[in-house]
């Protein structure tokens, strides 16, 4: 039963299932769009954006599929502890980040509603702040992951197919807005002006994330 | 900027450095609005650099950008650039033996730049660095550098903003001194994730015939394989040994401070 169809007055339980279905689908995302990573990263970054998430999706999905029994919570520190070793750069860590403070957050409740993601992903966004000490406009994985998470907060009283829609256009808007900005944060900014006029790779990444949540959600 | 700057030479650096900021091509009312300059002085202006190169008009556009000469006179400053002439082969020795990525950096003002960049050797794709700018407190290269600086000298750079790159950033003006106290000590500088997240780097300086410090060469990387907190000893060495051959190359006399002896007195005189 897809969670849409589920009775109207009570909030949509999520489960293990759910995560992995989201976490299946980030990897297949990240995997289609691994050259295109890589072309706006060879621009402003190291041109590995593309092949480092990759591989780090690609475990995160044999991880995934050797899981037996494992919690949300469980499943995405995993997948959190799996990037920070897999992925190069900066993006293993803020992205490992993100995902092990999200699992933190879910603790060890075998299911949870749209309340609590919402919560485990700004959780997971407050990571990449401490992290990365980032603010909206420096053209980074938070132009993206930021307004997601608003999004989200708006619809918290909504359903999943709703909120995570918004949330995957938000996402999206957010990256795109990244394009115009000169990098304050990370090696972009090493460019300064001249990191005017690209998208943000990990913005486009944290996008690619948001929408394979909402068809997860689906 | 005081009284005795020419007006005319100042605005037309005001034109060069807005074309560098952001847009690559301005029209003359966009530029004139961000010099907050009238159209027609703008205009004669760009009329002028044109016929230097220094500025270009595209044809189709009529938008202007900058020139063709400009990467002559960015090219001269790095040939003519002491410090960078020295470092070539000792940075690619270093970079060979260590097998990461090196870096030769300058002290300007608040801002650190680079001004070679040897890659890591291997197959790995790389963006060269030479001309990026780095606020001083976030780069070992400057860390390396300001230690060594005077009193004073040291106390203006601790004075002014010391923006925050990362989480891991030190952005306290008494947590920065003692680590530069730290690093005179050491005779090396570390840098953990302070600039960009994954990324690390070890630096020590290089001084010149009076013992004043020039600029520092330092080894950058992933974390992960530098170890920032706690340097591999066969690096530290590579390191140090680089940075007192280049100083001795730059006049440092052998057995002073920054050529072998670690010492955390800092000059008294220039700086």
């Amino acid at each position: 039963m897809a969670i849409g169809e589920s009775r109207r007055r009570s909030p949509a339980r999520l489960d293990a299932s759910f995560v992995a279905r989201w976490l299946r689908s980030s990897a297949a995302d990240i995997a289609r769009n691994r050259d295109h990573l890589t072309q706006l990263d060879a621009a402003i970054g190291d041109a590995d954006h593309g092949v480092n998430m990759d591989r780090g999706f690609a475990a995160v999905l044999s991880m995934v599929d050797s899981a037996d029994g494992l919690t949300p919570g469980e499943l995405l520190l995993q997948t959190g502890a799996t990037l920070i070793l897999r992925v190069g750069g900066a993006a293993g860590p803020l992205y490992g980040t993100a995902f092990r403070d999200a699992g933190m957050f879910l603790g060890d409740r075998s299911t949870f509603v749209l309340l609590d993601l919402v919560d485990a992903l700004d959780a997971g966004l407050r990571g990449i702040i401490k992290l990365g000490a980032a603010e909206e406009g420096d053209k980074t994985i938070v132009d993206a992951w930021t307004p997601a998470v608003r999004a989200l907060q708006r619809a918290r009283s909504g359903e999943p197919p709703g909120a995570t829609r918004a949330a995957r256009a938000a996402a999206e808007a957010g990256s795109a807005a990244t394009t115009p900005m000169e990098a304050k944060k990370g090696r972009a900014s090493y460019l300064g002006p001249r990191s005017v006029g690209h998208q943000d790779p990990g913005a486009v990444s944290t996008a690619l994330l948001f929408a394979a949540l909402d068809r997860a959600a689906r | 900027m005081t009284g005795a700057s020419i007006q005319s030479v100042d605005r037309a650096a005001r034109i060069l450095k807005a074309l560098a900021a952001g847009s690559p091509r301005l029209g003359v009312s966009e530029l004139a609005e961000r010099v907050g300059l009238a159209k027609t002085t703008v205009h004669g202006l760009l009329r002028t650099l044109e016929r230097q190169d220094l500025v270009e008009q595209d044809a189709e556009t009529g938008k202007y950008r900058l020139g063709p000469e400009l990467l002559q006179l960015g090219n001269a400053f790095l040939d003519h650039h002491e410090l960078r002439a020295r470092s070539l082969v000792w940075a690619d020795t270093l970079a060979e033996r260590v097998g990461e990525a090196v870096r030769v950096g300058v002290l300007y003002g608040r801002s650190v730049l680079v001004v070679h960049h040897v890659f890591r050797p291997d197959d790995s794709v790389q963006i060269l660095e030479v001309g990026a700018t780095l606020p001083w407190h976030t780069s070992a290269l400057g860390k390396a550098h300001a230690a060594h600086l005077s009193p004073e000298r040291r106390r203006t750079l601790l004075s002014g903003p010391l923006p925050r790159l990362t989480g891991r950033t030190l952005v306290d003006p008494h947590a920065i001194a003692i680590a530069l106290d730290e690093v005179a000590q050491a005779g090396y500088a570390t840098e953990d994730e302070e600039a960009v997240i994954g990324e690390g780097e070890i630096a020590a300086a290089v001084f010149d015939h009076g013992g004043h410090p020039v600029g520092a060469i330092g080894v950058v990387g992933p974390v992960e394989r530098l170890q920032v907190a706690a340097p591999p000893e066969a690096l530290v060495v590579a390191l140090t040994d680089t940075a007192r051959r280049l100083s001795w190359e730059m006049g440092a006399r052998r057995g002073r401070r920054g050529a072998g002896i670690r010492r955390s007195v800092a000059p008294a005189a220039r700086g």
